[in-house]
């Protein structure tokens, strides 16, 4: 317990992404007003982009550009650029569902007069 | 110039969406032509490519030269081709039956739907393409933000079914993205070869099995498997007409296709992870979607609500078929996924034109139309033959594969779910020709009797589809066992 208990906390980055997941998560479930729903699911979505930046973190790493042209490339002094890469994309992606969710957001708005997922619901009946 | 056909078939429709709001700013009657003009030229190039791939084996294409572990790779093995096939078919029925219903469910966005399909279609041809599993969380994505504009692009109650849509669509895509980095983080590459290889000695990662789970469960809910498929029939019911057969027919399916990938040739067949075989597995959700979706599809009104939940008990029989092990069940699973994208896009270009020409939306207002509606009730006829599976329907030769594959597999629970689920399919469609044939027209329900040239094409196309895929079942199935079974099986 006590093991499993100082793997954790050796390792703040997991544990962020574990909280910042879940009250995400959470956020989603739980509230009824659609745009908080929306802020949940981007919590989310970002929780991920940090878990992915967070493992290419390397002690005394830098940006892999190289230093100079005539000493030998070590791996050790540069971080792995792909996962950054990657975060990019998803960030792009996320943005773009984020753009289309309050477009529907806004047009659900225009349509019944409110975001209160019970109150649509009402009125859908 | 063959080599290059996987790229061209994706750039294609993905340069004409991005031209297609600036080219038709002005001529906004131009964006119907260019449209089917890009899918005619898809599906001929689609069946080149599918042609050269049997002559000359595989592709793998690398993108600018770099190659596979380090560049973004394509792979157009035999699988892949025959999928584009079907879908580059599927999708230019889909645009052929939108001509006559989008003036009236979109709200004259033109522009905007022609510029989305092609999206959709060219994200559709990644995920089937992609040889990697980042890529294919990217073409997840395009794809599902495509359809989320799509459904809610006319407005109406389609709005709400799309937000709900969005908020788990976008909740799965995160799980598999999750996912994807777990592999990531503990075998160093994000190419499905070069994984391949190094993932038989992480099985015990923890990594790998929480990665696994996640990956599963994200894309569980793009395919809409039993216990997450709560998005799906309210956002095919309430989405436009002219949007909701390409939806049902290929967005499901395709990312089925996705996990197919990850299952055969990424992780193997017989990988067994902490003592559970992944493909058991997927048996046990695919025996429960095949039956509950049939159930549910039972207490439907509306005929698209039917449809939609018909599909998911078919995503279900689709998923025994390919987790049986055995070269039969598979290719029983590949050959049953591409008629039930046929037949799902028949039904829902059917339940549009009910919708559209007649106005009826619930069983008992088609049992109204019935009779007087020749194309409605011939073509309703084929395309129930098929979904019940009778014997000169593709639908037929699929569930025969897929349960001789159980069978080989001594898989009997397998069987029986596949029995029952054709059995309740039988009970929905006598449901619907119950109304069809009791009912009597009223001399007041006179219907407009001359039917769009559209409409005939589509659903005529569509309902000769399923019965020529029963009548070639022999050659497809050769073929889908030459050139598309997975390494090892």
């Amino acid at each position: 317990m006590v093991d499993a208990l100082s793997a954790v906390f050796q390792r703040p980055n997991f544990l962020a992404f574990v909280i910042i997941f879940l009250w995400g998560f959470y956020i989603m479930v739980t509230r009824y007003n659609l745009v908080k729903k929306l802020v949940g699911m981007y919590l989310v979505q970002t929780s991920v982009i940090f878990f992915l930046v967070s493992i290419s973190a390397k002690k005394g790493a830098t940006a892999p550009i190289l230093l100079s042209t005539t000493d030998p490339v070590h791996a050790i002094n540069y971080v792995n650029p792909l996962p950054h890469v990657l975060t990019l994309t998803a960030i792009v992606v996320g943005v773009a569902t984020l753009g289309v969710g309050l477009a529907l957001c806004s047009a659900i708005y225009r349509r019944y007069g409110s975001l209160d997922e019970e109150e649509i619901l009402k009125r859908l009946e | 110039m063959s080599r290059h056909f996987p790229a061209i078939l994706f750039l294609l429709p993905l340069f004409a969406a991005i031209s297609m709001p600036v080219v038709c700013l002005r001529h906004r009657h131009w964006s119907r032509p260019i449209s089917l003009a890009v899918l005619s030229s898809m599906v001929v190039l689609s069946i080149l490519n599918l042609n050269s791939i049997i002559t000359h084996g595989e592709v793998r294409y690398a993108f600018s030269g770099w190659s596979a572990p380090l560049g973004i790779e394509w792979v157009a093995d035999g699988l892949a081709s025959m999928i584009l096939v079907t879908l580059s078919f599927l999708g230019l029925l889909a645009l052929v039956f939108a001509g006559p219903t989008s003036p009236k469910d979109l709200g004259g966005r033109i522009v905007h739907y022609y510029t989305l399909i092609l999206l959709l279609i060219s994200a559709l041809t990644g995920i089937v393409f992609a040889g990697d599993l980042f890529n294919l969380f990217v073409f997840l994505e395009v794809a599902a933000i495509a359809s989320y504009a799509l459904i809610g692009v006319a407005g109406g109650r389609a709005l709400f079914a799309a937000f709900r849509y969005l908020v788990l669509g976008t909740l799965g895509a995160s799980l598999y993205l999750l996912g994807v980095s777990y592999f990531y983080a503990a075998s160093g590459t994000l190419n499905m070869a070069d994984m391949a290889e190094k993932l038989p000695h992480l099985l015990n990662s923890k990594a790998v099995v929480g990665g696994l789970l996640f990956m599963f469960i994200g894309l569980g809910i793009k395919m809409a498997l039993v216990p997450f498929h709560a998005w799906l029939p309210d956002a095919y019911t309430y989405a436009p007409e002219s949007i909701s057969p390409i939806l049902a027919s290929l967005v499901t399916k395709v990312a089925l296709v996705g996990w197919v990938r990850i299952i055969f040739w990424v992780l193997g067949a017989k990988v067994i992870v902490n003592d559970i075989p992944v493909l058991l597995l997927v048996g046990i959700l695919g025996t429960l979607a095949a039956v509950i979706g049939a159930v549910l599809a039972l207490n439907q009104r509306d005929i698209k609500a039917m449809f939609a939940y018909g599909g998911i008990s078919h995503i279900g029989i689709i998923l025994i078929g390919v987790s049986q092990g055995n070269q039969t069940g598979f290719v029983g699973g590949v050959f049953y996924l591409l008629n039930d994208a046929v037949m799902q896009a028949a039904l829902f270009f059917l339940a549009g034109m009910a919708i559209c020409q007649y106005g009826a939306r619930t069983v008992e207002d088609v049992g109204r139309i019935g009779k007087q509606a020749p194309w409605f009730t011939g073509v309703l006829i084929i395309v129930a033959m098929g979904m019940i599976g009778l014997p000169p329907t593709g639908g037929f030769f699929g569930k025969w594969y897929i349960i001789l594959g159980a069978l080989e597999a001594n898989n009997y629970i397998a069987v029986a779910a596949v029995l029952l689920s054709t059995l309740l399919t039988l009970a929905y469609f006598v449901r619907l020709f119950e109304a069809i044939f009791r009912q009597t027209p009223l001399p007041s329900d006179r219907l407009p009797s001359d039917i769009p040239f559209a409409y005939k094409l589509s659903l005529g196309a569509t309902s000769a589809a399923v019965i020529m895929l029963g009548v070639f079942s022999d050659p497809i199935v050769q073929l889908l066992l030459n050139h598309a079974l997975p390494p090892g099986l």
